[in-house]
This record gives structure tokens, C-alpha cells and sequence, in this order.
């Protein structure tokens, strides 16, 4: 190499290194502390000096029953939300699709939920489903239901968690499952007219195989996110009541920022962290299975 | 009665109409070619025939049966697509055998008709395959199996060959048409390519802009085109047309004075304005050979023939002539014309005279 080659090859260092630091500062730096401080216990307050109990923390959470029960609960949530999210987001897109009366205002107003930060959601949902203000218990005074206690009785709450959710990201999946409609090539679906094809069946063994790719990829994302609801349960529930509706992502904000017991709260992000990538992973196999059966 | 018949058929898109009323006769049996330049009507027309598209007005029948407003299923038709539109997910035995299965034919039956389909189309192969893992050709080949085996009053092919490369497209010309001889099933084919209409069909039909030009067979579409527009769509290279008088047994073009044989001279008369056709492969010796003076401008070697590419007066000239032919580009040339081959049309409406 000539020396002014050699000069030109150390400019790369130059590129490389900034980006480098500067994801290492701000990425990888919180990660390992957060790993090095979950096997330590450490509390802000009261302050509590650093003290390395190798994996005690993570023993502590496999034997709460409150981290079973959070995970259950968000468990719950998300499978039951990305279902019916899935179901009601590919119907719709379905309806827009084939250009039902007025789908062009649909297909902006649906979306907008979407675009709603999720806490001012969880706040307006609160105000609909208010024990005793609430439009919805005014409906089911008038029907002489009388008042239903939504978000003080476990089940009840978790049903409105799970319709918030719900109304909240139908509208993703609708967008990806139209994007999916509309790319689908047009002479299949004619060629199966031709053949006498009813619309059911056009739909079962054409729309849905065709769609199947995206559908996985939809529902993955969904799943992912939906595993880290935590600012809608916060907000509507704060996890009540008692620690009925308390999902891992809030248990772990309260271990975090109302016990102030950091090491814990690192353990926990990390058990979280597991549970996502072996949940996903689970997922993915079975979506894998399903898919090359028709790919 | 005919097989298949469209009577007054019109259709609109908003206030644009596409097709004035349209009269097409179909015989049991028969090969029609629909034949035109891209956007006129052609396949529009085979897609009201499939029920694909909705008539605008009018009546279409099939084997008797009124089905202007019968959905396409109901039709009793296989179509064949341009991009073939095989079920992606589905190999080529599923592919074939799908709409039997769904409408609940006997499985011996589909057996049967899924194996006679494939030995015909020499698909045996691949019968497990998806469509992605098949050429061009094969693709079209299992489309139309699944168009086969349904045994259908009507094949409707809607440029099923462009998509495939010249040679192939050569090869799957001859197979679907010995394929439609062998089943005698009527089919409707729609192309824009002329060669393929004319090696193909029983009968061309010529449209443009929505009207029939003509329909005839293929020879008389290239012997006695009807008006200038299918005299210059039907033959490749394309026929020349050059203004002018006929006049004393003789075509008149600019200077240049052309007889014509006598019984030709009588039919036609003295006439003041018209537009003599000639194509260029009858730009040859023959017992009424006439000589036409032309500018060559480019020469074009295509082995078999050359082709000359020149001006008479202001108009463009091609002639084909034989390979050893004296001509070079730039120095005016004498080429023999076959006056018994002469196609004369009125200026005007570009009728055959």
C-alpha cells in the first residue's frame, strides 16, 4: 500500500468512529449498565449503595406471583386486542377495497385513531367509561342496566383495556391489509369469476393465501407492540384494581419509579426482553409453518 | 344460428363511448381473431363477451342462451389472461384442477381431465410445481390447461402470447391453434399482432376505435382489404399508398405513368383522385409489370429479400426486392410493379374501389 493510500484508508476511522461512539453512548452504554445493575441491588431511595447479588433479582421475579400475574394479564391483553384488531382491521379493509358507498371518507377517518397519542385516548376513554359521567353507563342507566362499575372490576377493565386497544390500532392493520389488497394482481380474481368461483371461496383460497405474508408481518408487529402497552393501562386503570390489570411494562415502572428499586426494575426490562424475543420467536415458527404450507 | 352472437353491443365509460353498436356473429367451432391497434376496443369487446365488463347496452348470447346480463361464471367460458393469472399459491395441478374441485366434481373425473389436460400441454413435469418455479411459457401452457379442462362452450384468450419472447410465441401460436382444432371448441382470441391473426384464425375481424373494419379470412383481408386502414394494418412490411389519377388504362403518379391490365382499366374507369396501394412484396416482375422510378434513401438486407426504403414525389416508398437487385442509396432506381396486385381507394373516405 502506498503511503498515500494509507492515508486515504485511515480517513475511515474518521467516519466510523463518531457514529460509533455515538451509538454506543446512547444505546449500548444504557443496556450493559442496565444488564450489570440488574444483578446488583441498588436503590435510590432511600440510597442504598451498589452490592452485586448475581442472579437473586431475577430469582426474586420468577417466584412473585405479581410478575406471573402482570404477565398473564399482558398476555391477555395483547392476544385477545391483536385478534380482534386483526379480524375487524382485515374486514375493513376488505369493505374499503372493494369500494363500499363512501369509502373515501372511511379511509381517512378510520385512520386517525392511529394518529391519537395513546394517553389522550386512555384519558378520553376514561371520561366514556366514568362510573357515574360517563356516556356509556348513561346508556346503560337508560336501559335500565344501571351503573357498571368498567373500570373497577377486573374483568370489566381488562375488556375496556382491550377495546381501547383495539379502537386504537384497527386502523394500523386496515392500512397494511389494504396496502396488501390493492397490490394483489387483478386477473386472478378475474380469472376465478370466470371459473364460477363464489366470493367466500375467492376469499378463502385466494384473497387469504395471497395475504398470508402480510398478515404474519401485521400481526407480528402487533403483537410486539402490544406487549409494551403501558401508558393506556396507566392511565385508565393504573393497573387496578389492586394489580388486576397490571401489565409487565407497568410493573416494572413501578418497581422502577415508586419503589425506586433500580437493580429490581433492571431485572425485570431484562425478563421482559426474554419473554418478548421467545413469545416472537414461538410466533414466528408457527407463522412459518402456516406459510410455507401455501408459499 | 351463431355459436355466439353480440347484437347492437355498445359500451361507455362516463360520456366516453368506446364501442358503437357492434354486431359480431360467432360460428360453433370457428377461430376469431379480434385484431387491432392498441385502444380500439378489442379487448373491451372480448371482455363484455366474458362478463368481465358490463354492456353499456345491447344483447349477447352464447350457444342460444341470452347472457347479457348472466355474471361471468354463469357464462359457461374459460378465459386465458395476458399475464396468465394462475393462483400464485397453488401448483399447477391445483391451479388446473381448482374450480372443479370447488364446484364438487367427481375426483375420478378431475383425475381424469387434470391427466388428459396435461399429456396434451406436455405438463406431465410439473404438475407438482408452483407457478413461480415454471417459464413463460409453460405458466401460459398451465393457464390454459385450467381453461381446458372446464370443457366450455367458448375459449376466450386475451393476448395470451405477448408476454412471451418471438420464438416461443411462434411455437404456442401453432399448439393453441391445433389445440382449438383438436377440442372444436369456438374460441375468441384478441391480439395486436396481425401476424398472429392471420396465422391463426378462421377469421379476422379488424377494429378500430370501436367499429369493425372488417371480417374475413385471412386471405381476403390480404387480397381485398376493404378501405386503407386494414390494407395498411394487415401486412408487414406495411402496404405503400401513393396519390393518384388513373387515367388512358394507366395509373397516373406524379410523372410517372403505370398501365394497368385491361380488365382492371375497364372496372375502374377514368378517375380523377385516388389512392394506389401497392405492398411491397409485389413491388416484382410479373406479365403486367409496370416500372416505378424511386429515391432510395436506406437499403435493408434481410437476407431472403432486401428491402428499399425510398420517396416517390413526397411519399414514403418501400419495395422488397430480390437480395442481388442494383440499388444503392442515394441514386434513383427502377423497381418492377405487379399491376395485377394494384389496391385502389376513394381519397376520401379510404373505401376499396
Amino acid at each position: 500500500m502506498t503511503a498515500a493510500a494509507a492515508r486515504r484508508d485511515r480517513i475511515k476511522h474518521a467516519f466510523l468512529w463518531p457514529a460509533f461512539l455515538l451509538v454506543l453512548l446512547i444505546s449500548l452504554f444504557p443496556l450493559i449498565y442496565a444488564l450489570t445493575v440488574s444483578f446488583q441491588t441498588m436503590r435510590i431511595v432511600p440510597p442504598t449503595p451498589p452490592r452485586f447479588v448475581g442472579v437473586q433479582n431475577y430469582a426474586e421475579i420468577l417466584q412473585s406471583a405479581r410478575f406471573w400475574g402482570s404477565m398473564w394479564t399482558t398476555a391477555v391483553i395483547t392476544v385477545l386486542s391483536v385478534i380482534l384488531q386483526y379480524v375487524l382491521g382485515f374486514a375493513l379493509a376488505l369493505a374499503l377495497h372493494h369500494n363500499v358507498p363512501g369509502s373515501s371518507l372511511y379511509r381517512v377517518t378510520f385512520l386517525l385513531p392511529m394518529f391519537l397519542a395513546p394517553v389522550g385516548v386512555a384519558l378520553i376513554a376514561r371520561m366514556i367509561f366514568h362510573p357515574y359521567l360517563g356516556p356509556v353507563n348513561d346508556l346503560m342507566r337508560a336501559i335500565g342496566v344501571g351503573n357498571v362499575p368498567f373500570l373497577t372490576e377486573p374483568n370489566l377493565a381488562m375488556a375496556v383495556l382491550i377495546i381501547v386497544e383495539v379502537w386504537q390500532w384497527t386502523p394500523f392493520v386496515t392500512l397494511l391489509m389494504l396496502a396488501g389488497l390493492q397490490s394483489l394482481p387483478q386477473e386472478v380474481f378475474e380469472a376465478a369469476r370466470v371459473d364460477n368461483i363464489s366470493a367466500w371461496r375467492r376469499f378463502r383460497d385466494i384473497t387469504f393465501p395471497m395475504l398470508l405474508p402480510i398478515s404474519v408481518a401485521v400481526v407480528f408487529i402487533r403483537l410486539i407492540e402490544g406487549f409494551k402497552v403501558i401508558d393506556t393501562v396507566f392511565v385508565l386503570t393504573g393497573g387496578g384494581p389492586g394489580i388486576s390489570t397490571e401489565t409487565l411494562t407497568l410493573f416494572a415502572y413501578n418497581e422502577g419509579f415508586k419503589k425506586f428499586n433500580i437493580g429490581m426494575t433492571s431485572a425485570l426490562s431484562f425478563t421482559f426482553l426474554v419473554v418478548v424475543v421467545v413469545f416472537g420467536t414461538i410466533y414466528l415458527a408457527l407463522a412459518q409453518r402456516l406459510t410455507r404450507r401455501y408459499a | 344460428m351463431a355459436h355466439v352472437e353480440m347484437r347492437q353491443v355498445t359500451k361507455s365509460f362516463g360520456t366516453a363511448t368506446v364501442i358503437p353498436p357492434l354486431d359480431l356473429d360467432i360460428a360453433k367451432g370457428e377461430f376469431l381473431v379480434l385484431v387491432g391497434p392498441s385502444g380500439c376496443g378489442k379487448t373491451t369487446t372480448l371482455r363484455m363477451l366474458a362478463g368481465l365488463e358490463a354492456v353499456s347496452s345491447g344483447r349477447v348470447s352464447i350457444d342460444g342462451r341470452d347472457v347479457t346480463h348472466a355474471a361471468p361464471g354463469e357464462r359457461d367460458i374459460a378465459m386465458v389472461f395476458q399475464n396468465y393469472a394462475l393462483y400464485p399459491h397453488m401448483s399447477v395441478r391445483e391451479n388446473i384442477s381448482y374450480a372443479m374441485r370447488v364446484h364438487g366434481t367427481d375426483k375420478a373425473v378431475i383425475a381424469e381431465r387434470v391427466g388428459e389436460a396435461s399429456r396434451l400441454l406436455g405438463l406431465d413435469p410439473y404438475l407438482d410445481r408452483k407457478p413461480r418455479n415454471l417459464s413463460g411459457g409453460q405458466r401460459q401452457r398451465v393457464a390454459i390447461g385450467r381453461a381446458l379442462v372446464r370443457h366450455p362452450q367458448v375459449f376466450l384468450f386475451d393476448e395470451p402470447l405477448s408476454n412471451l419472447d418471438a420464438k416461443l410465441r411462434v411455437e404456442m401460436r401453432t399448439e393453441i391453434k391445433l389445440l382449438q382444432r383438436r377440442l372444436g371448441t369456438t374460441a375468441v382470441y384478441v391480439t395486436h399482432d396481425q401476424v398472429e391473426a392471420m396465422t391463426m384464425a378462421d377469421r379476422v375481424v379488424v377494429m378500430r376505435a370501436g367499429v369493425i373494419e372488417q371480417a374475413a379470412d385471412p386471405i381476403t383481408l390480404y387480397e381485398r382489404p376493404a378501405n386503407r386502414f386494414v390494407a395498411n394494418f394487415i401486412g408487414s412490411p406495411a402496404m405503400n399508398f401513393l396519390p393518384a389519377r388513373v387515367e388512358g388504362g394507366a395509373v397516373r403518379v406524379g410523372g410517372q405513368v403505370l398501365p394497368l391490365p385491361p380488365e382492371e382499366a375497364t372496372r375502374l374507369g377514368p378517375r380523377g383522385q385516388v389512392l394506389f396501394g401497392i405492398r411491397p412484396e409485389h413491388m416484382r416482375p410479373s406479365g403486367h409489370q409496370a416500372s416505378l422510378t424511386l429515391e432510395p434513401q436506406a437499403i435493408e438486407p434481410l437476407g431472403p429479400h432486401t428491402l428499399v426504403l425510398g420517396h416517390v414525389g413526397g411519399e414514403r416508398v418501400t419495395a422488397q426486392v430480390d437480395p442481388r437487385f442494383p440499388v444503392r442509396a442515394g441514386e434513383p432506381c427502377v423497381v418492377p410493379v405487379d399491376m395485377t396486385q394494384a389496391h385502389f381507394f376513394d381519397p376520401v373516405t379510404e373505401g376499396r374501389l
